[in-house]
């Protein structure tokens, strides 16, 4: 994988929006320079959503005793994907898949679960005291005839 | 996230635009923890550009609180990428989806 960029925000959630903005244009690049011809929208969508879930994720888990708290996202990619981590210093966690029980009218653990279901891959490490959530999915690639 | 609201038949029609993420999900539960909790509503997602599962959580928990309340909420003019969230968590089961304000408004 090599760097596209990388993006260190003030872990509040007022800047969630940046975070999933800037998800789904270097999504719609990557896609625009990789694929002859794909969905390029849902593919752009997934990494808007993804990033979205994971970014609020790490706020919200965010520990109070740190003042300067921060969320990185970094994107990398190779020829047919394109892979984006979320770096923060909060507690290891359990990055679970299951859905939640929806008949219980759930107000939230959905986020994970939404990840798992948009990208192909999921990664989660525990590095230094950092978690590195990293996310990746394949470029539909259809050669022309 | 913007709110506007205006009355049908019986129903208070909640209209948003914008982004419904966890960063404006608060306001939407502010606004409807403002209005008394046995009216019923239809919320029109026409122009939510944008929902995440923080969203969607702020959706789930006011249905859960109409339907203690036994009041009803209805969801209309669901685009695709908001459509999608509903599909994938299976949330879609929990309300009653309209294609029309008014065909929600009238049932």
């Amino acid at each position: 994988m090599n760097p596209i960029i990388t993006l260190t925000l003030q872990a509040n959630l007022r800047y969630v929006r940046i975070a999933s903005i800037m998800a789904c244009n270097v999504a719609e690049i990557f896609a625009d320079f990789t694929c002859n011809s794909t969905d390029i929208a849902e593919f752009c969508h997934a990494y808007e959503l993804s990033v979205s879930e994971a970014f609020t994720n790490s706020v919200r888990y965010a520990k109070p005793s740190q003042p300067e708290k921060q969320v990185t996202i970094r994107f990398s990619s190779d020829n047919s994907s394109l892979a984006v981590s979320i770096i923060d210093t909060n507690s290891q966690f359990n990055p679970v898949t299951q859905a939640p029980d929806i008949s219980n009218y759930p107000e939230g653990g959905y986020g994970l679960f939404l990840i798992h279901r948009l990208m192909d891959t999921v990664s989660y490490t525990r590095e230094d005291g950092t978690n590195i959530l990293t996310m990746t999915k394949q470029a539909t690639i259809t050669h022309d005839t | 996230m913007n709110i506007s609201e205006k009355t049908i038949n019986n129903y208070t029609i909640i209209s948003l635009k914008g982004i419904l993420n966890a960063s404006s999900a608060p306001k939407l539960k502010t606004y409807i923890a403002g209005m008394p909790d046995e009216q019923s509503l239809v919320i029109d997602l026409e122009n939510v550009e944008f929902l995440d599962s923080s969203g969607l959580g702020a959706l789930v928990g006011i249905a859960r609180k109409k339907r203690t309340s036994r009041a009803v909420m209805k969801l209309a003019r669901m685009n695709e990428r908001v459509k999608k969230v509903f599909e994938i968590t299976q949330a879609y089961t929990l309300f009653d989806i309209y294609d029309d304000v008014s065909a929600a408004a009238e049932v």
